[in-house]
């Protein structure tokens, strides 16, 4: 049944690249990649291997592969393929308003002034909009889209993120004329952020927050079987009020719940287990302190790619104190104290800087003991088994999304260039020189997210 | 009467206070001034003391004490507090500590003390005679004033109405964290989180707005002594001469070390004389200070560390640590709650004495070097002859809390140790 719409979605492709202002994207039926190592993630590495790509989908990889004769051949001699990266909890592609940075742990906790007349209780659904989709929210022309895919990704989960109840992400892949073709899977979970509602609205306090968090999960479960009782019986039952605030809650399979330093790790897993929810902790950057609670209860964690760092413009006379020295030190080091006691993680961007920045972040975890091989898993497959979509992203594998990035060596070196993106099979080529980061225009990231640096 | 009495007080001030004399008898007393004498005897008379030393015949008029056994102190000075100026700390009609604008210099605190304040009696009963009272604003708060801690009116308390004129100095904000964070007006201190480069031009601008009225004051006094044709008087400027003239100091709270050192540097440049408040990093700055021969009125001992990684001891050893360096320092309580624990001042130094401070220096730092500090040395903080009668009779060492106090003398009245904490302890101590 989807397979129909693929052409269809390709050629959207080739319209949108032809009419991109410095990319240069063409896109016959077929590619071939041939005589490049190829970074699979799912297996070994296959070091001269090649890659058939054909209607957006992956047909072929392995040393030994027939080329197809109405393929367009490209020679990867010395070049190296990768899955496509996935930025796992993104806003890349958001709309204006829905695009601000996350509110999350960072002394920036607080909401805004909130509009409306202030909420009394859970009744009033405060900072609820768990019905958003980000699906509906992406704008195809966003400039970070293209800046993103020149870096190397090809696929974001985006999530709304302005609310405790946000909405619910989407996977999107990062290119194409209408955000219809761009989404791989609308709702993959909902994003819960941990804030007050000012002094004067419920909930004021992280204790009110929290209980509301609870009450809303009670309202669900109550909501389903009111629901289900009164669709076999309606004669003679009142009816359910509609609620579009757990309808959006009940949508979700899953729940990134914020969880930066231990405290709130173990308090986010109390909350998942004492909810029965499918949690995702995002945050991670103290989640070693945490690491044997994580395994047991299963959860994966997202690490955010923005380091803890002194602000640039701080007064040289103020010192740190040693407790922030030491989370600042030990940060980097989470993701390898995660992989190596087998705890699921992903990597995202967290408004880091510009998309290229990441991958730049990401070599830090590694030089702080991460393996290269599990940095990349990191940004490929396991984003792609955390949000349910493994079958379709995150590695080169016969059938999949055709995803890919082809470097000129590898993906963690200072230097690389990235030579070609591959969306949907759509062949994008980053113009040989990238404009500086900053410029006015293209490469300059979203002020927001450079306030938050 | 009670007009009659305000109209005497009202021509010969403090000597008023008392008509009797007293003969102090048998006790050991610590002067301040060289060893103590034991068994020995203090006359006090007219509101001074008239006489120390042994075997002091006791003229026909004198009441006699009978201090056998007992200790005899100077009155202890805290040298920076709110008393008279503050009843109730969140109760903003009763606190009159500072005016709108930066610019204040011509406030004087000891117009606005309140000598019915129930603080007085309640500081006085642990031994603590004088204080110095002082508005805090955000720049040039006003003129510190010393008063005793015994009177009917502002006359009668006044030892000093403009001991010296404080200033809080401007200093780069761009954090929350701070133990002293002035009310932010416009202008007056960047938000925090500002970054650095926005908080320093804002420190710049402070500092030279602050140069800038120290110059005008320098023209202003140029203009009035050359008797200028279009000279105006000014109450502003009028009360910035004897500080540009060196007769009066500059009382400059300064809380980190770079506060600290822009108040010398300032000194220097201003050249004005200085003594530093609350300074709770003073220790980091001991060199200079001690350089630049600059007196130091020391903040609460009893005080938490000023960052996280601090020793919990931090406030405890400062003390000993300008001691060392041979600073002289007094203790003051200053602003805030621990102001309106003046009382507990013997005990903040008495902490500062567990952790290094050599006792002789504690309680030296309590009288006679809070006395010097303030410009009062001729007048207080010992106990000899001529000197006000602010004295003390104890049973034993005022730096315990157990010691009682058993006389108080205020300029040589003998002063009522009631107070409204015994008061609500004897109404409730009875409550069946």
């Amino acid at each position: 049944m989807k397979l129909r719409f693929r052409p269809t979605l390709i050629l959207a492709a080739i319209i949108t690249a032809s009419t991109a202002a410095d990319m240069a994207a063409q896109g016959p039926g077929a590619y071939v990649l041939r005589d490049a190592r190829v970074v699979i993630v799912s297996g070994p590495v296959i070091e001269h291997g090649t890659v058939v790509v054909r209607d957006g989908l992956i047909e072929a990889v392995g040393s030994s592969v027939a080329i197809p004769a109405d393929a367009w051949v490209i020679d990867c001699k010395g070049l190296t393929v990768y899955p496509g990266l996935i930025d796992a909890l993104s806003t890349w592609g958001l709309s204006g308003a829905a695009a601000a940075p996350p509110a999350q742990g960072r002394g920036r906790g607080a909401a805004g002034p909130p509009t409306g007349p202030p909420s009394r209780g859970p009744e009033d659904r405060p900072s609820n909009t768990s019905y958003l989709k980000a699906a509906d929210e992406i704008s195809p022309t966003a400039p970070a889209i293209e800046m993103a895919r020149n870096a190397g990704f090809t696929t974001a989960v985006v999530f709304p993120n302005q609310n405790i109840f946000s909405g619910q992400g989407s996977v999107i892949d990062l290119a194409g004329e209408r955000a219809g073709q761009m989404v791989v899977a609308d709702s993959v979970g909902q994003c819960v952020i941990l804030k007050t509602n000012g002094f004067r609205s419920f909930p004021g306090s992280l204790m009110g927050t929290i209980a509301y968090i609870r009450q809303i999960y009670l309202d669900a479960e109550h909501y389903t079987v009111a629901k289900s009782v009164y669709e076999k019986h309606p004669q003679g039952l009142q009816r359910p009020q509609y609620d579009r605030t757990l309808e959006g809650v009940i949508m979700s399979p899953r729940v990134l719940l914020p969880a930066e330093r231990q405290v709130e790790v173990l308090r986010m897993l109390a909350l998942a287990r004492e909810l029965k929810l499918n949690a995702v902790l995002y945050g991670g950057h103290e989640a070693w302190k945490a690491v044997n609670e994580l395994k047991a209860s299963n959860t994966p964690v997202l690490v955010s790619l923005r380091w803890p760092q002194r602000m640039a413009d701080n007064d040289p006379a103020l010192q740190d104190p040693l407790r922030v020295l030491e989370f600042r030190d030990k940060a980097p080091s989470s993701p390898g104290i995660l992989a190596r006691a087998g705890v699921k993680f992903a990597f995202y961007s967290d408004n880091a800087g510009a998309p290229r920045e990441l991958l730049r972040n990401a070599k830090k975890a590694i030089d702080a003991g991460l393996p290269p091989d599990d940095a990349i898993r990191a940004m490929t497959l396991s984003p792609a088994e955390i949000f349910g979509v493994a079958d379709r992203l995150g590695s080169i594998d016969k059938g999949k999304i055709a995803n890919l990035v082809v470097a000129d060596g590898d993906l963690f070196q200072d230097r690389v260039k990235i030579k070609y993106v591959f969306v949907d099979g759509a062949k994008f080529e980053p113009l040989p020189e990238a404009p500086p980061p900053g410029r006015a225009g293209r490469g300059a990231i979203p002020s927001a997210a450079e306030e938050q640096n | 009467m009670r007009y009659l009495v305000l109209l005497v007080c009202a021509i010969i001030r403090v000597t008023v206070a008392s008509g009797q004399t007293y003969l102090i008898r048998g006790a050991n007393i610590h002067t301040m001034a060289g060893p103590d004498i034991q068994n020995g005897s203090v006359l006090i008379r007219d509101g001074r003391i008239a006489g120390v030393g042994h075997n002091l015949a006791a003229p026909k008029d004198a009441k006699l004490i009978d201090a056998r056994g007992l200790q005899v102190y100077p009155g202890m000075i805290d040298a920076g507090t709110e008393i008279g100026l503050v009843e109730v700390n969140a109760v903003r009609e009763t606190e009159d500590t500072d005016e709108l604008g930066r610019y204040n210099p011509q406030l004087v605190a000891l117009t606005a003390v309140n000598p019915s304040s129930e603080h007085i009696p309640v500081t006085r009963v642990n031994g603590i005679t004088t204080v110095a009272t002082m508005p805090e604003g955000q720049l040039i708060s006003g003129q510190v004033s010393l008063i005793h801690l015994d009177g009917w009116t502002t006359r009668d308390m006044g030892i000093k109405a403009r001991a010296a004129l404080h200033i809080r100095m401007p200093f780069i904000q761009t954090e929350g964290r701070r133990v002293f964070v002035p009310d932010n007006e416009s202008g007056g201190g960047a938000e925090p989180g500002a970054g650095f480069a926005n908080a320093k031009r804002d420190f710049d601008k402070q500092m030279s707005d602050l140069n800038d009225f120290f110059e005008s004051a320098r023209r202003y006094k140029l203009a009035r002594d050359t008797k200028a044709p279009d000279f105006k008087p000014d109450l502003r400027l009028e009360a910035m001469v004897p500080v540009i003239e060196g007769a009066e100091p500059v009382l400059v709270t300064a809380i980190r070390e770079r506060e600290i050192r822009d108040a010398i540097a300032f000194a220097d440049k201003q050249r004005v004389k200085i003594i530093l408040c609350e300074a709770p990093e003073a220790w980091k700055v001991a060199k200079e200070i001690k350089a630049h021969d600059i007196p130091v009125i020391l903040g609460p001992v009893l005080a938490l560390p000023l960052d996280e990684d601090d020793p919990y001891d931090r406030a405890f050893t400062t003390a000993a640590d300008l001691d060392k360096a041979g600073i002289r320092f007094a203790f003051a309580t200053l602003t805030g709650s621990a102001s309106l624990s003046s009382r507990n001042l013997p005990y903040q130094a008495a902490q500062a004495v567990a952790f290094g401070l050599p006792h002789d220096d504690a309680l030296k730092a309590l009288t006679r070097n809070a006395a010097e500090i303030w410009g009062i040395g001729n007048q207080a903080g010992t106990i000899e002859e001529g000197k006000f009668a602010d004295i003390i009779v104890t049973d034993g060492d005022p730096l315990e809390t157990r010691t009682r106090i058993h006389d108080l003398f205020i300029n040589g009245k003998l002063v009522d140790l009631n107070n409204r904490q015994k008061d609500l302890y004897d109404k409730y101590i009875n409550r069946p």
